[in-house]
């Protein structure tokens, strides 16, 4: 498996060809009202199905026949631990939104981020991490009247 | 046809456009420079604002930007030897030689006179031939603009990816993601799971913002852990304003550079770094004195510089006449155009003429203010390399989420964001191209209604595709352009053989 999941092509021909089978399913579903020899609302959809299901699986059998490319390694070095972690700490904040509103959220998120890019002054850190953030969130409610999420409170 | 040239003029020089299109130049500028940080970026950070701004100032703005993008990334090219932008790649190779013999100001303002030389260029030829195309295009019937909007999405395949097979299943999955929601021609609910958020679709601007900012925050914020902040400490910029025996030597890869910037714009998926390149080999193969390429030669700035910036005009040309977008800034354009109710194509020439003109003379205005900003203000411009990413990453970050949340007023549109910023992460790990999958987005719909309606009225007959001669002209560049891109894969993959075999 580990072999199979290192040639990133087979990946995604394989990934693919599933989403093209799902999608077919899913259209095979959609109401046909369509009138007599004209296409109707799944006809697109279903183009959509062929081309991804045949890309897809072209794909995945060069894939696996091309016997010049060695499968590449699967690294999973301090860089790709990092990217995860960040896109973790970009989902908390997505995910605290709707709960603590736009300042609640970004100030934290702000300050996380300023570490992660290596700032160190705490002053510095809490100041513009209060400062952006808050600025935005005025700009926008009183300058262009858009409400940014203000949270359950 | 004057008054609305009048009117489109008159648009573009009302001060608060003028003010718009400098902020935005200096912005493009700004994010030009900073390695890391592309136009797209740039414009994403603008986009709330121009949700707010009317029309005319919401163009100015992001044109300025467009175009001062352009130059920007040429200062970094040439201080630090790291392009700012893709497009400004070919300048490094003699900008960055000169500026170690010490003529950074000299090497600077190459670049400047040949930015703003080529944009110009590029500006009377989207004058003259944008009309005109409209005008033609007026003429496309429902098989002709199918045709249209296939080519489109094959030729941006085709150059924008290593693999053709994978630039094209990009586009298929940015199709079936446009499938989702009213269908365009019954308005059919279509996998929408019985969520009324995805009745009117996936907004395509916070797709796109998701697809571009979080994958590039994400690698910013490693390549910034690695200590590869770029400083320009040490570099002194004087004498800056070019000398009449430089503007001598550089006339001619000026025009060089000026006309296939302009065509290849024109193209769509062409786009700055091909033109570059091409402009940069064709001024060597014209210069008398070939060999002093790569070591610091003025023509080697001035060529890809001038073509780069003459590809911004070109590429408005199909953005503006015929919907299709020839780089994913123009995709950008496009949204924010459709956020104000413009739909560009030929009816935008119709409709609203003085507005289309608007938009030309905005760019015209792009240009001058660029050349001013960049001439009046390089010395602090510089600085702005050395910007401390500790602000200016998570402040991309925060309206990221503002320019989402902003369409709407929808937390929706920040989770589809989101979304697509973890799809972008996996097709980059994956090796897919992006951008085929953004086009699709931008151009999925119209393929869909023009096919259905040409369809329709054949009664399901398709050789209605073929005995049109717009539509036949359309395939046939189509067909010719995956063909091309096949040959070109297999050259390439042969070449590789051949290279990997010699290093062994």
């Amino acid at each position: 498996l580990i072999a199979f999941l290192a040639r990133r092509d087979a990946v995604v021909g394989a990934v693919l060809l599933a989403i093209g089978i799902v999608y077919g399913f899913l259209t095979a579903s959609l109401p046909n009202r369509s009138l007599p020899n004209t296409p109707g609302p799944a006809f697109f959809p279903w183009l959509i199905t062929g081309v991804l299901i045949v890309l897809s699986a072209v794909l995945l059998i060069r894939a696996l026949l091309d016997a010049d490319h060695a499968p590449r390694q699967l690294v999973v070095d301090s860089d790709s631990r990092l990217r995860a972690f960040r896109l973790g700490w970009i989902v908390v904040y997505l995910a605290a939104l709707p709960f603590v509103g736009f300042l609640g959220a970004s100030v934290p998120f702000f300050a996380g981020m300023m570490l992660f890019c290596g700032e160190r002054n705490r002053t510095v850190i809490l100041f513009t991490s209060a400062v952006i953030p808050g600025s935005l969130f005025y700009v926008f409610r009183y300058g262009f009247q858009i409400l940014l999420p203000s949270g359950v409170w | 046809m004057s008054g609305d040239v009048l009117q489109g003029f008159m648009q573009a020089i009302q001060p608060s456009s003028l003010l718009a299109t400098a902020l935005g130049s200096i912005l493009g500028i700004t994010v030009g420079m900073i390695p890391g940080m592309t136009i797209s970026t740039g414009i994403i950070l603008v986009l709330p604002l121009t949700f707010v701004l009317d029309p005319g100032m919401s163009i100015a703005l992001l044109l300025g930007l467009y175009v001062g993008g352009m130059m920007g990334g040429s200062f970094s090219a040439i201080l630090l030897g790291i392009p700012g932008t893709p497009s400004a790649a070919a300048t490094a190779l003699d900008g960055h030689p000169l500026v170690a013999r010490g003529e950074a100001g000299r090497a600077l303002g190459i670049a400047i006179i040949a930015s703003f030389i080529g944009g110009l260029f590029s500006f009377f030829c989207l004058f003259f031939i944008a009309p005109n195309l409209a005008d033609l295009a007026l003429g496309f019937r429902a098989p002709d603009l199918f045709s249209l909007v296939f080519l489109g999405l094959t030729i941006i395949c085709s150059f924008a990816s290593k693999s053709l097979i994978k630039g094209l299943l990009s586009a298929v999955i940015g199709l079936a993601i446009v499938s989702i929601g009213q269908d365009p021609v019954m308005g059919t609910a279509r996998f929408t799971f019985g969520d009324a958020n995805l009745l009117s679709g996936i907004h395509f601007l916070s797709a796109l913002i998701g697809l571009f900012a979080i994958p590039q925050l994400i690698e910013n914020l490693v390549v910034n852990d690695s200590g590869k902040v770029p400083t320009t400490l040490g570099v002194r910029v004087a004498g800056i304003l070019p000398k009449l025996s430089d503007i001598r030597r550089i006339r001619i890869p000026i025009g060089i550079g000026s006309v296939i910037g302009t065509f290849l714009g024109i193209l769509p998926g062409a786009g700055g770094p091909i033109a570059a390149f091409i402009s940069y080999d064709y001024a060597q193969k014209a210069s008398r004195k070939p060999e002093e390429f790569g070591k610091g030669a003025v023509e080697g700035i001035a060529a890809p510089e001038a073509a780069n910036n003459a590809v911004t005009g070109g590429a408005l040309v199909p953005m503006m006449t015929l919907g299709i977008p020839g780089d994913p800034v123009t995709a950008i354009l496009i949204g924010a155009l459709l956020v104000h109710g413009l739909a560009p194509g030929p009816l935008l020439f119709i409709e609203r003429a003085d507005f289309a003109y608007g938009i030309i003379f905005s760019f015209f205005f792009a240009n001058i203010c660029n050349i001013v900003i960049a001439f009046a203000g390089l010395r602090i411009l510089v600085k702005l390399i050395s910007m401390p990413r500790a602000i200016l990453m998570p402040t991309i970050a925060v309206l990221c989420v503002v320019g989402s949340y902003a369409l709407r007023n929808s937390l929706f549109d920040v989770y589809v964001m989101l979304s697509f910023g973890v799809l972008g992460l996996g097709m980059k790990w994956l090796d897919m191209p992006v951008v085929p999958l953004l086009l699709a987005l931008v151009l999925g719909r119209q393929l869909e209604e023009h096919l259905r309606i040409a369809l329709t009225a054949s009664q399901g007959d398709v050789s209605v595709f073929f005995t049109s001669p717009f539509s036949a002209l359309f395939l046939g560049l189509a067909a010719i352009s995956i063909v091309w891109s096949i040959v070109n894969a297999r050259r390439s993959r042969s070449a590789g053989t051949l290279n990997s075999k010699f290093s062994e």
